[in-house]
């Protein structure tokens, strides 16, 4: 694959009610990722957005953000799934030759919105959403149910994923207050609030408010906009059946193959010892062993085997992941700004050492029916 | 010159005073027509007026699906044999709701599980017999539908799924 590197980023504090506006939440990361990379407005030539009608309470909703998002006069269209999709569609621009430099950018505010109700509405309206009452919480209780029954894996275990997420989190300043507890135990994990058995409230990814951007540009380009730009190596992507009833639950057969796919463009044979940190977006805790398995980071069922802490074998969401914090449409954009502090060094206290490759995943759906994944290294 | 230091320092967003107001609006899309194709759902809505599963089966790939579906997505043919489905299932998994009444309060705790009926290869959503105490429900558990008295040739025919004691020797699961 032709070298796209990334050169700017930006990301707003996670808020769970923010003292923001929607126009100005947009505009702090838009111009926030043009000033990063020293640039201007009239740089942009291309620009993809990443929001969802229902989330942003309007039809066509890049209908508004055409100013605060840098789209005034450009060319722009929007992707309504995760932000991580939207920097797949960048990515295709800039490959495709005829652009110098994509703005991405993505998010919502789930303080505006009943976000677990809104996806009740993800079901069949004619075949499932008459029969039971079912949302992403009650599917995670489905999945993580099969995964734990499959593989013999206990809640605890579960629980300590949750445990790693929120102390990593506390050393985020940019991760969600409400989810940095550097002294949480998996006990309060297990005794928190149970949201669908056994699924429990600390292993659900808090959905919040955020907007987060970045931007690519082709290989020659973005050596002369900055000397440490991330180059995305590979990309893979792929989608499960949307039924749940015909899916294997237990695992994540299209994260396995949109790993796959990342790893034949970007030449990898041995994940586990060729990479060194992976941000990979978790909507409930046991899907981070999940696709860790996937990804071929561990043996199927034995992913809680894997060291990884900040400083372990491989660090896994060193940031906190989406148990940081979960602003919808922008957090698998997130974990790839994340993986991309990694690499150039500014991830600060959460930082991991000597990292020079990474992935980081998007996902959208029910027990994360559609997945995205992208190899990342530094120059 | 503002412009300037606007442009360059997003310091000036970081203050700490009440920069927004909340107007409480709905965003109303309660009304919509689902419209769907019954031509592969047809004779299975007519089985179940008769407390009767049918499923439908791909020839290309031999999935049989419960409920039909209209299209073979792995082959993406439709799929053209009906076969028999038993009454009897299993728990393929389950998860336990907590749902809170908006008016008196009460919370009521029940199992939604994806029940796999022999002689399918998909699982469908289903909730189980309000009665079953929730802590007895494991994957794997054998249940069986039970129907309303008055079928009417639709999804709601079945109520609930009951116990069900396997006492089949052909089919084992462990607990
Ligand atoms: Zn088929």
């Amino acid at each position: 694959m032709q070298k796209v590197g990334i050169v700017g980023y930006y990301q707003v504090k996670l808020y769970s009610d923010a003292n923001y506006g929607r126009y100005e939440m947009i505009f702090e990361a838009s111009r926030g990722a043009l000033d990063k990379a020293g640039l201007k407005k009239k740089d942009i030539s291309t620009v993809i957005s990443c929001t969802n009608d229902y989330y942003d309470g309007r039809t066509i909703s890049n209908c508004f953000t055409v100013e605060v998002g840098g789209g005034y006069m450009a060319d722009e269209s929007k992707v309504e799934m995760d932000g991580a999709h939207a920097v797949l569609y960048g990515l295709m621009r800039v490959l495709s030759g005829n652009h110098n430099l994509a703005a991405i950018w993505g998010g919502s505010m789930a303080s505006c919105y009943p976000y677990h109700t809104v996806r009740l509405y993800e079901t069949d309206p004619t075949w499932e959403r008459s029969l039971a009452y079912v949302n992403d919480v009650t599917s995670a209780g489905f999945q993580m149910r099969a995964y734990m029954e499959k593989y013999g894996v206990t809640a605890e275990e579960i629980a300590k994923v949750a445990v790693k997420n929120k102390k990593n989190a506390a050393k985020n300043p940019l991760a969600l207050k409400e989810a940095q507890l550097p002294n949480i135990t998996v006990k309060d994990v297990l005794d928190s609030g149970i949201y669908a058995d056994p699924v429990t409230e600390l292993m659900v990814a808090p959905p919040c408010d955020c907007v987060a951007a970045l931007l690519l540009a082709p290989e020659k380009q973005a050596l002369k906009i900055t000397d440490k730009p991330v180059w995305i190596t590979g990309v893979g992507y792929n989608q499960d059946p949307y039924y749940l009833g015909d899916r294997d639950l237990s695992g994540c057969k299209s994260m396995n193959l949109a790993g796959k796919m990342a790893y034949n463009a970007a030449g990898i044979n041995d994940p586990s010892s060729e990479i060194d940190v992976a941000e990979l977006f978790e909507a409930n805790a046991h899907e981070e062993l999940i696709f860790a398995e996937e990804l071929g980071f561990a043996k199927k069922g034995k992913g809680i085997e894997i060291n990884s802490a900040i400083n372990g074998d491989l660090p896994i969401n060193p940031s906190g992941g989406a148990l940081g914090g979960n602003p919808p449409c922008a957090t698998g954009l997130i974990r790839i700004i994340e993986a991309v502090k990694q690499l150039t060094g500014e991830a600060g206290d959460y930082q991991v050492k000597g990292a020079k490759r990474a992935v980081a995943s998007g996902q959208v759906g029910m027990c994360a029916q559609n997945n995205i994944i992208y190899v990342l290294e530094a120059n | 010159m503002s412009k300037m230091t606007q442009r360059k320092s997003l310091d000036y967003i970081k203050k700490d005073y009440v920069r927004t107001r909340t107007l409480t609006g709905s965003w109303y899309l309660a009304s919509y027509k689902f419209k769907f194709n019954i031509t592969h759902m047809k004779p299975f809505l007519e089985k179940l007026k008769e407390k009767k599963l049918i499923g439908n089966q791909c020839s290309s790939c031999n999935r049989v699906f419960y409920p039909p579906r209209q299209v073979c997505g792995k082959c993406l043919v439709k799929p053209d044999k009906w076969v028999d489905i038993r009454n009897t299932a299993r728990v393929s998994t389950f998860a336990i709701s907590y749902l809170k009444d908006p008016e008196t309060g009460e919370v009521q705790e029940r199992p939604m599980v994806l029940v796999h009926h022999d002689g399918a290869d998909t699982t469908s959503i289903a909730e189980l017999n309000p009665e079953i105490d929730v802590k007895d429900v494991y994957v794997g558990m054998p249940i069986i539908a039970h129907w309303r008295d008055e079928t009417v040739g639709g999804l709601m025919d079945i109520e609930y799924y009951d116990k069900f004691i396997d006492d089949s020797d052909d089919i084992r699961y462990k607990k």
